[in-house]
């Protein structure tokens, strides 16, 4: 088997780290005899984006983010037919900003998404920022798990139909707003950095198994083999301590 | 109410002096009663402020050696209280109950955040910019707002600028200060520049029209010789440049003259290329700067080496992907075995947000000469899961104290690589002197 991804506007989306979240997915392919094939897709690139099992798209800085734009917009219709196709979306922080209607940026330019959802993306008042460390309860299709990891967003992301989980500490998708990011089945999107992937094996398993399904219907979330994750619950439960709440 | 605030802060200072303590609260204090009390003094001979993300203070410390070595009677927050309180603490703390400074010159190193607060406040004669990379980005937030917060101050400034001609952050702060004369410090193209590399992750676009950023080459990280695709935004000419560099005797030229430096690393000789900038911008000669290098303290946790016996021990302080790299550099350059003991804090000096470790190139030390890595830290785990993703294919081990980290290492019986962050950093010095019996 093999898992096709493609990590859109690398060199310009790189912020707090999200590159950990490739070498997550990379190592757990790797170690199951998955192989792992990771592209990028740059301004200006030629891609059929619906070729790939996985889009990856991660937050950048105001203005770097704001340079893509054009770009993105004008791959809409390829991304809709990738989705339709069944390629599994990942986006984190801005790039869950895009799939939106619009976001705000802090010097209050208002920047249009792909509007693919109804969700659109305010900016805080006075420059406030949620920051911190992040646990949430998120149900994947089934699968119960507990998410940890680290918030860094001055948007306050509205109007959000299907939340990705509850926030049992921190922000979320904005202040008191109890619930964080998006999944519906086929994109999730998520402020979680810390990176995501390397703290929540269960959920790095589950874009595997999503991306995967695309070629593979029949494959199923059990198929993955159980790897060794003695590290990954020394770093989860260590915040979980620190906080006080069960793993 | 200016004398009573110069009053309150010499007090405040002189009592929390017989406690062993100082700092911002004097300062503190003055504000409270006089926020406009840096307004208010008076001042003989240059002010110099000196800012950036890394160096600044061996950077400030190092041209508060030159001018005294030059004759003038300096005052400096030399112990890096580099916020406005603690500039307020320095210069109040030195000046008569009239406001006057007692000083002919003084060169105030500035937290980048701080530089809003202080640069429009006081007669600045010149403001040294070494460099912006990102940094605690949870406490800064991002790299634009932060220059920004500067370029907001930055057309009513009458001083001068010294500025790295090699990092576009640093030179775009020329656009925006209008009344300003600007010198340029740089490095020419030597054997360790490079065509690519994968450690930028700033100076991609153009700040004057957001065009692509060409680089002819880079020094390290964003840093090196850049034009833009579209506009002519580009390197300028130098005012001093570094050539000869040679990083294995730490040594290089300026103007014909033969320098040895400090510091280990690439990002330390752009240190010294400031104080030779400033050196010239106040004509002092080149004697005076050979003596500042050869007297610079060597600062606790900067390739600080412990030896006993045949033990050796070589402890870093790493704060930010930037200078994390660097010093992943230094060690990859040792082809000894080694024991690399890794200690991540998450507290608010460290950054709270501990994802930086996924943009520095931990890579670069995975290697046949790192026999075993061990890590600890309130987020040992978090450290660990890096080395492991990286894909590390020695002995990874988490301990949950520095004690027990320094120990398993040192029983390893090979030489010992230490890494901290900074609130780690003390601690883990006073374990290898303990254990080492130093």
């Amino acid at each position: 088997m093999k898992l096709k991804v493609c990590w859109m506007y690398h060199d310009i989306m790189d912020l707090y780290g999200d590159k950990g979240n490739m070498m997550v997915l990379k190592k757990r392919c790797l170690d199951r005899d998955i192989q792992f094939e990771l592209d990028t897709c740059g301004i200006g690139q030629k891609k059929d984006l619906s070729e790939y099992d996985l889009i990856f798209l991660g937050g950048g800085a105001d203005k770097e983010q704001i340079s893509l734009i054009p770009d993105l917009l004008s791959r809409k219709e390829n991304i809709q037919k990738a989705m339709d196709e069944n390629t599994f979306i990942l986006l984190i922080c801005g790039g869950y900003q895009l799939f939106g209607q619009y976001y705000i940026a802090a010097n209050n330019q208002k920047i249009k998404g792909l509007q693919f959802y109804d969700y659109y993306t305010d900016t805080g008042k006075q420059g406030s920022r949620c920051i911190g460390n992040i646990v949430i309860d998120a149900n994947l299709d089934g699968i119960k798990t507990r998410i940890v990891g680290f918030e860094n967003h001055g948007g306050q992301t509205l109007n959000v139909k299907h939340p990705l989980g509850k926030v049992i500490h921190g922000y979320g998708n904005s202040f008191d707003a109890g619930q964080e990011g998006f999944y519906d089945g086929k994109i999730l999107g998520t402020y979680l950095h810390g990176p995501l992937l390397p703290k929540n094996p269960v959920v790095a398993d589950f874009v595997i198994y999503k991306s995967l399904k695309k070629r593979n219907p029949d494959f199923k979330f059990e198929d993955l083999k159980p790897l060794n994750e003695t590290f990954e619950k020394g770093a989860r439960d260590t915040l979980f301590k620190r906080f006080n709440i069960g793993g | 109410m200016q004398t009573l605030a110069i009053l309150a802060a010499k007090l405040s200072s002189s009592i929390l002096r017989c406690f062993g303590r100082g700092g911002s609260l004097p300062g503190s204090i003055a504000l409270k009663i006089d926020d406009k009390i840096l307004n208010k003094l008076e001042f003989t001979g240059p002010i110099i402020l000196v800012t950036g993300t890394n160096g600044k203070t061996s950077t400030a410390n190092m041209i508060a050696d030159l001018l005294s070595y030059a004759g003038y009677k300096v005052i400096s927050n030399r112990k890096g209280d580099n916020l406005k309180a603690g500039i307020t603490t320095t210069l109040l703390t030195n000046a008569s109950l009239s406001g006057r400074v007692n000083a002919t010159a003084c060169v105030l190193e500035v937290d980048e955040l701080n530089v809003r607060h202080i640069l429009l406040n006081i007669p600045v004669t010149c403001f040294v910019v070494n460099n912006f990379f990102r940094d605690q980005l949870d406490r800064a937030r991002e790299m634009e707002q932060l220059i920004e917060s500067i370029e907001k101050v930055l057309p009513d400034y009458r001083g001068d600028l010294i500025l790295n001609g090699n990092d576009p952050n640093v030179v775009r702060l020329s656009l925006k200060a209008k009344h300003s004369h600007c010198y340029y410090f740089g490095m020419d193209m030597n054997a360790y520049s490079m065509q690519n590399t994968n450690e930028a992750s700033e100076g991609k676009f153009c700040p004057e029209c957001g065009s692509k950023l060409v680089y002819d080459y880079y020094q390290y990280s964003h840093i090196g010789k850049f034009h833009c695709s579209q506009c002519d935004f580009k390197t300028p000419d130098m005012d001093v440049i570094l050539n000869h560099v040679n990083l294995n005797n730490q040594s290089f030229e300026c103007d014909n003259i033969l320098y040895r430096q400090p510091y280990m690393g690439m990002y330390s000789m752009y240190n010294c290329a400031a104080v030779l900038m400033v050196a010239k911008y106040l004509n002092i000669n080149d004697q005076e700067v050979k003596k500042v290098f050869s007297n610079a303290p060597q600062p606790a946790g900067r390739n600080e080496r412990f030896e006993k016996n045949n033990q050796i021990c070589i402890l870093n302080l790493v704060k930010n992907p930037t200078g994390a790299n660097e010093v992943m550099k230094v060690i990859e350059t040792d082809d000894t075995d080694k024991t690399i003991c890794i200690v991540l804090n998450d507290n608010e000096q460290d950054g709270t947000d501990v994802s930086w470790i996924y943009d520095t190139f931990f890579e670069k030390i995975m290697n046949e000469h790192t026999k075993s890595i061990i890590c600890t830290g309130c987020r040992g785990y978090d450290m660990a899961l890096r080395i492991y993703y990286g894909g590390y294919k020695g002995n990874i081990t988490v301990v949950d104290t520095i004690e027990k980290a320094i120990q398993t290492s040192f029983s390893t019986h090979l030489k010992v690589y230490a890494i901290a962050t900074y609130t780690a950093l003390l601690p883990t010095r006073q374990m290898i002197v303990k254990e080492m019996g130093l």
